[in-house]
């Protein structure tokens, strides 16, 4: 049964619930609970159904998701435009607490790279450039503090990928160097 | 199965989809149709959109020295309120003053105006009396009908002013406090596949039309002390009077700058004080040269810096949709005109992006 205060102190459970999220993220990892309720304020709460898509990969994005609760996976479409075909490739299942799409915050109208799916009910924090630059207007102090935490995260992104890099180059390289052949002559006395 | 699921899914999707654009669009259209239709909401919704923008960068400045959101809003209010005060208690007796002294004057401008007309209609009797049209009668009867509809219509225009000017910063305060909160609540409405396309677009319609308005009036402003500046320097009368007045209808664009001088141009031509009515003619072109200035300070610097950045309208759409917005709202249409084209500019061209571009 429900009763009249479930309702009441429903929407606060929920903030408190979207507050707990935003503590938990890198990005909002230095803001005192204060500065917490002025960011809770300005993010978005969406919700999707399983099989929903965030977004689509070539689609302009102006912002990052985290997941409050649900399953979200990212793909890359592998388009080939020769034999006109496409195939989707799966990257990544990201779950609660995860976040995905922050280069948007700091992209100029930039595209999206990949394509995200909900695979369960999912329910999804959004916070976006607009939000960003709101925060900055009405707090700088917040926004530098967000701005800092979101380098870092590009900042280590950045270096994950340059290690991917070398790694492929090392694999490319290892798959281009001949393997030694050996003489036939070789071991006779 | 699997693409069973898929349809299912997407015909689900698409519904709640529809049933939230709707949503959307109700919550939307709804109240702009109030707007339209009960008497005085739009004129002070319009003044309370102005004041939002105009008194939105010092209530972040506030928020940001610190200060609570309400508070931040508070100060600029009580600052514009005292302004306000002060303006009633120091200008306005000057501008009474000079109101009354141009009252005063009036029926002798009525007489001289009504000369000017007569010499007019001598002047081009032969040319009025081909098509039978008596010029003097034409113009004392279309003034009388037009006192007559003012004395009439004065009441109701006072009692109208009277709720805008009540209505307005209270409407101004709700914007200012609670704007965010009610175009967040608004864009929950949005489906999911839009959401993106919608926050940044409301992102983008917010900063535009908040630089245009800014804009706008900073250039009133500047027109207005402009004028003010060069009668008082002239030794002209009503100076301030006038400046406020050219400041003012230098908002409507194209036809403004016009009108604003049309009251000085018909005080040189009619007054009976010889001193300003100067049969040489050369307090016209003083008059002319001071409202010329003023335009071109206007067009050379401050519409090139600060206006033209802002709105990207070709000039002649931007004269077609003036004379579009004088068609439907008079005046106020002429005002909103620019920046509704633009906002509306902005909104079919994200749209198109997103929908057309994309998904092709």
């Amino acid at each position: 049964m429900n009763y009249l205060w479930d309702n009441l102190f429903r929407k606060s459970k929920k903030d408190e619930e979207v507050r707990s999220r935003l503590a938990s993220n890198i990005l909002f990892k230095d803001l005192t609970s204060k500065e917490l309720r002025f960011v809770e304020q300005i993010v978005h709460v969406r919700s999707y159904h399983a099989g929903e898509h965030v977004f689509r990969q070539g689609e302009v994005g102006v912002g990052m998701y985290m997941i409050m609760s649900g399953r979200v996976e990212i793909f890359i479409d592998d388009a080939d435009p020769v034999k006109e075909t496409s195939a989707e490739i799966f990257i990544t299942q990201l779950l609660a607490n995860d976040f995905f799409g922050e280069l948007s915050l700091v992209e100029e109208n930039g595209r999206r790279t990949a394509s995200a799916i909900c695979r369960d009910e999912t329910v999804l924090i959004g916070f976006f450039k607009p939000d960003l630059m709101e925060i900055v207007k009405r707090s700088p102090i917040v926004g530098i503090k967000i701005l800092f935490r979101l380098a870092e995260v590009l900042g280590r992104r950045l270096k994950e990928t340059t290690e991917k890099v070398s790694d492929l180059r090392g694999s490319i390289r290892e798959l281009r160097t001949p393997p030694p052949t050996t003489s036939v002559d070789e071991g006779r006395p | 199965m699997k693409n069973r699921q898929l349809q299912e899914l997407e015909s689900r999707l698409r519904r709640e989809r529809i049933i939230k654009l709707f949503a959307f669009l109700s919550m939307v259209f709804i109240p702009l149709f109030v707007l339209f239709t009960v008497d005085n909401l739009l004129a002070s919704f319009v003044f309370a959109f102005f004041a939002n923008y105009l008194l939105g960068p010092f209530v972040n400045l506030l928020e940001r020295r610190g200060l609570n959101r309400n508070l931040a809003i508070l100060i600029p209010f009580a600052a514009t309120g005292a302004l306000v005060a002060f303006g009633f208690y120091e200008i306005l007796p000057r501008l009474a003053q000079q109101a009354l002294s141009l009252e005063a004057k009036l029926p002798s401008y009525q007489v001289d105006l009504g000369n000017l007309v007569a010499s007019t209609s001598h002047r081009f009797s032969a040319f009025a009396n081909m098509y039978h049209v008596d010029i003097n009668e034409t113009v004392s009867s279309w003034l009388m009908a037009q006192t007559a509809h003012l004395s009439s219509a004065l009441p109701s225009a006072l009692s109208g002013s009277l709720t805008v000017l009540l209505l307005a910063p209270i409407f101004s305060y709700f914007m200012l406090a609670d704007g965010r909160g009610v175009s967040k609540q608004l864009l929950t409405l949005v489906p999911n596949n839009l959401f993106e396309m919608a926050l940044n677009l409301s992102h983008q319609l917010n900063e535009q039309m908040g630089a245009f308005i800014r804009a706008r009036f900073l250039e009133a402003a500047i027109v207005g002390i402009v004028v003010w500046l060069g009668l008082q320097i002239s030794g002209f009368p009503y100076a301030s009077l006038l400046g406020l007045f050219a400041g003012i209808t230098n908002l409507i664009p194209y036809l403004g700058p016009l009108i604003g001088a049309v009251p000085a141009i018909l005080i040189v031509l009619i007054s009976p004080d010889a001193a300003i009515t100067d049969s040489t003619g050369l307090n016209l072109l003083i008059l002319t040269s001071i409202y010329f200035a003023a335009q071109l300070v206007d067009i050379i610097f401050v519409i090139p810096l600060l206006v033209a950045k802002i709105v990207n309208l070709h000039p002649v759409t931007v004269i077609i949709v003036i004379i579009i917005g004088s068609k439907l709202m008079g005046i106020l249409g002429m005002v909103i005109s620019i920046p509704v084209a633009s906002a509306s500019k902005l909104t079919v061209q994200a749209f198109y992006d997103h929908i057309l571009e994309f998904r092709g």
